[in-house]
């Protein structure tokens, strides 16, 4: 932007710290909120100790869903898209979205048991069969 | 009608290409005795694309399941309204809608007093860069996303429409968010041809309509995507900082900062160059919305089809910012004149502009940061909500305290009314004393809303006592556009922070406390029409044994869809609202309920409407010289 020469030096000392303020915002939200974001194939081949925290995309598996007798929340296996072979056990204990069902691509957020590999999740959204998606529909 | 449309499609892109390369001829030669072809060209362009989403337009009302996306967003059984609305719900009927919208808009702007006062090599600069705009949509049109394939045999009947979409909340989102994108293709074209040619008349004058509407749609369509969102989607939020919705809200940001450097280049004559970067910025990040809606390049929520379209848009993408940047360095525009002090209405401008532009810095950073920290990481690493909020929320309070001191700043430098200043932060000691004894206790949303309160006092001050203002229906609308903004964030500070959900399987009968409300469940019927079958629980909601209201939230399953859908139910306040969403309901009658109590939600929606209506308030009627330019007062 082009400043007065005499206020010039009041915009830089300004700019430098909103800069200097900003970066630090930066550097404590990437610390703070940083998470792997995978698929199923990239979760298995990484370090459990790793997956303490992260974010996981897959598809539900027509076998092993059950839900929770008596309380909210499922359990199921989480398929990796391409590799159908490769597969993490998912326990989520929240409210289930309408758009869940055998097949439909799931994002879950958690972390890994490293003794019972089991992915407990906090959060599970369906992706959004969106208005821009044709093949997920009906 | 499908090869019809198709070559009217074709027709549109080898006519959008030949009077580019006219225009540019022309450009070279310095002539501009061409002009009129070219408007005819365009004209051309609009009327015969006009005829291919009439044809789309038809094939949806008369259920023509030949028409492949017909197919693919419609059937027998949808209703009328959202048949025709089902033109915008995918992918290419969405592009077409774009396309056509600017092609409209680009027809309207010829038949201005302000176009036709422009230099003769000005409009045709200005049409090269808008034939190359609307070469590019018609080119994804006829390639990529093409919308009049033919299904042969055609079904008997469609797939239907997602009933996520089966509400006016999204049937309206993205036609808006579409004028917005396309509305900025006027004010940008234009600021690069003035620029080009050192243009006497000001492009900021006569493209500031076309801005400000774009900003009005822009904002319709994030406001009301963010309520269809909490309406419907039955998860009581409205906004997850997903890719899709930080797509809209990146050049949103950029746009708003550029309204606000435009007013000190109309008031003050300074950011000159800056202007021009800032508005054809905003129209790429429209087109970056779309790469990063449609190219599938970062992981969302939503699934989207990638269609082939995001090479060609990032290639797009790339080229316009090349030329952006070569346009400010070769062009003859003016420079701007000097900028006051940073004490000063100006500089707390361009103070907003900058945190408004960190702010879109950061979501894009974010947005794309599975993709950047492929460069030192085997494995993607993303972002969640709380990078956002940890590093925007402080940045929206500090455009919140620019509001609250600006209004009382002159424009040279220095206050300009103590008075009023030392009223407005009073309003925020005294909110912030008030909520501490009233026993909030989380700082960012104590500041945001003793924030909220002083801006919403200053905005309402400012008014009362400053004659000048009321004079100005400009004015006028500009300070509504900021008491919105004020509603916005109060209800964002309160309702986000002081959210409160709970879940619970009832039998009929069977009650449940949280946050002061009893929640009796009553039991539940079942109903079925043509397009659905439904189950309906009733809840009646009482607050110390008086009666609050009904609450019957629906689990609803379409035809053609073989998962249910919730359908939230709320208690409307202006205070607290009571939410509910039904998840499922035993054979033995148990209602599994979840409810939510979203305290001052409401406002956000009141505000967000309040910001689009003043915003036509800040149209200008006439050219020339604005009717809310400097008061002798403000110049001091």
């Amino acid at each position: 932007m082009n400043n007065a020469k005499g206020g010039k030096g009041i915009y830089i000392a300004a700019l430098l710290l909103f800069l200097g303020g900003l970066g630090y915002l930066l550097y404590s939200g990437l610390s703070g909120g940083s998470v792997y974001f995978l698929n199923v194939s990239e979760a298995l081949a990484m370090e459990t100790g790793k997956l303490s925290q992260a974010r996981l995309f897959g598809t539900v598996a027509a076998d092993g869903l059950h839900s929770k007798d008596g309380s909210l929340g499922v359990v199921f296996q989480l398929v990796d898209k391409d590799d159908a072979s490769k597969r993490i056990r998912v326990d989520y204990g929240g409210a289930v979205p309408d758009t869940f069902k055998p097949g439909v691509e799931v994002i879950v957020e958690g972390g890994l048991d490293p003794q019972s590999q089991v992915f407990s999740a906090s959060m599970l959204m369906t992706k959004c069969p969106s208005k821009y998606e044709k093949e997920n529909r009906g | 009608m499908i090869l019809v449309a198709y070559w009217s499609l074709l027709f549109c892109l080898l006519l959008s290409l030949f009077a580019g390369a006219a225009a540019a001829y022309q450009a070279w030669q310095g002539k501009g005795e061409g002009l009129v072809v070219l408007e005819y060209a365009h004209h051309a362009v609009a009327a015969v694309l006009t005829v291919a989403s009439a044809i789309l337009f038809a094939a949806f009302v008369g259920k023509d399941f030949s028409f492949k996306y017909v197919a693919e967003y419609s059937n027998s059984v949808l209703p009328l309204f959202y048949s025709v609305t089902a033109f915008w719900a995918g992918q290419e009927g969405s592009l077409l809608f774009w396309a056509w919208t600017v092609a409209l808009m680009g027809s309207v702007f010829p038949l201005t007093k302000n176009y036709r006062e422009l230099a003769g090599q000005t409009r045709v600069l200005y049409w090269l860069f808008f034939f190359l705009v609307q070469g590019f949509f018609m080119l994804a049109l006829t390639n990529w996303n093409n919308p009049f394939i033919e299904f042969s045999p055609a079904p008997a009947d469609g797939r239907g429409l997602n009933p996520l979409l089966q509400n006016p909340g999204m049937i309206f989102h993205p036609p808006l968010l579409f004028l917005g994108y396309g509305g900025f293709t006027i004010p940008a074209c234009l600021a690069l041809a003035a620029w080009l040619t050192g243009e006497r008349r000001s492009w900021l004058d006569m493209g500031r309509n076309w801005a400000i509407l774009s900003w009005i749609f822009l904002t319709a369509g994030i406001v009301l995507g963010a309520w269809w969102s909490y309406m419907e989607l039955g998860w009581g939020g409205y906004w997850a900082w997903d890719p899709v919705e930080n797509a809209s809200l990146i050049p949103w940001l950029s746009a708003t900062a550029f309204l606000h450097t435009a007013l000190i280049e109309e008031r003050r004559g300074a950011l000159r160059r800056t202007n021009v970067v800032l508005v054809t910025v905003t129209l790429v990040l429209c087109y970056f919305a779309t790469y990063l809606v449609r190219s599938g390049v970062v992981q969302s929520l939503h699934a989207f089809g990638a269609g082939g379209i995001g090479g060609p848009l990032l290639a797009f993408i790339a080229s316009g910012l090349i030329m952006t940047a070569l346009v400010v360095a070769v062009g003859r525009g003016e420079m701007g004149r000097e900028l006051s002090g940073l004490y000063s209405r100006p500089g707390f401008l361009v103070l907003t502009a900058w945190l408004l532009l960190a702010i879109g810095g950061v979501i894009l950073m974010g947005t794309m940061w599975p993709v950047i920290s492929s460069l030192w990481s085997s494995q993607p690493i993303g972002l969640d909500a709380h990078f956002y909020n940890r590093v925007t929320l402080p940045l929206f309070l500090g455009i919140a305290a620019l509001l609250l001191v600006c209004p009382w700043l002159q424009w040279r430098e220095g206050l300009r009314d103590r008075r009023g200043l030392g009223i407005a932060v009073g309003v925020f000691v005294a909110a912030i004393v008030a909520l501490a004894l009233g026993g909030m206790t989380k700082p960012l949303a104590m500041a945001g809303t003793g924030l909220a309160a002083a801006c919403l006092a200053g905005v309402v001050l400012v008014v009362a006592l400053d004659a000048s203002v009321r004079r100005r229906r400009s004015s006028l609308g500009a300070w509504g556009v900021h008491f919105g903004l004020g509603l916005v964030v109060l209800g964002v500070a309160v309702s986000g922070p002081y959210q409160f959900s709970r879940e619970a399987v009832l039998q009929p009968g069977a009650s449940m406390d949280m946050g002061g409300y009893t929640m009796i469940y009553e039991g539940f019927e079942e109903r079925s029409s043509e397009a659905m079958i439904l189950v309906e629980a009733k809840v009646r909601v009482e607050q110390g044994g008086e009666l609050v209201g009904m609450l019957r939230p629906q689990r609803r399953l379409y035809q053609s869809f073989d998962q249910p859908f919730a359908e939230v139910s709320t208690v409307f306040s202006l205070g607290t609202e009571v939410y509910a969403t039904l998840l499922g309901v035993t054979q033995q009658g148990a209602a599994s309920l979840k409810f939510s109590l979203h305290p001052l939600v409401n406002w956000i929606w009141i505000g967000g409407t309040l910001m689009c209506l003043a915003g036509f308030l800040a149209l200008r009627s006439r050219s020339g010289r604005p009717d809310d330019a400097p008061t002798q007062r403000e110049q001091m």
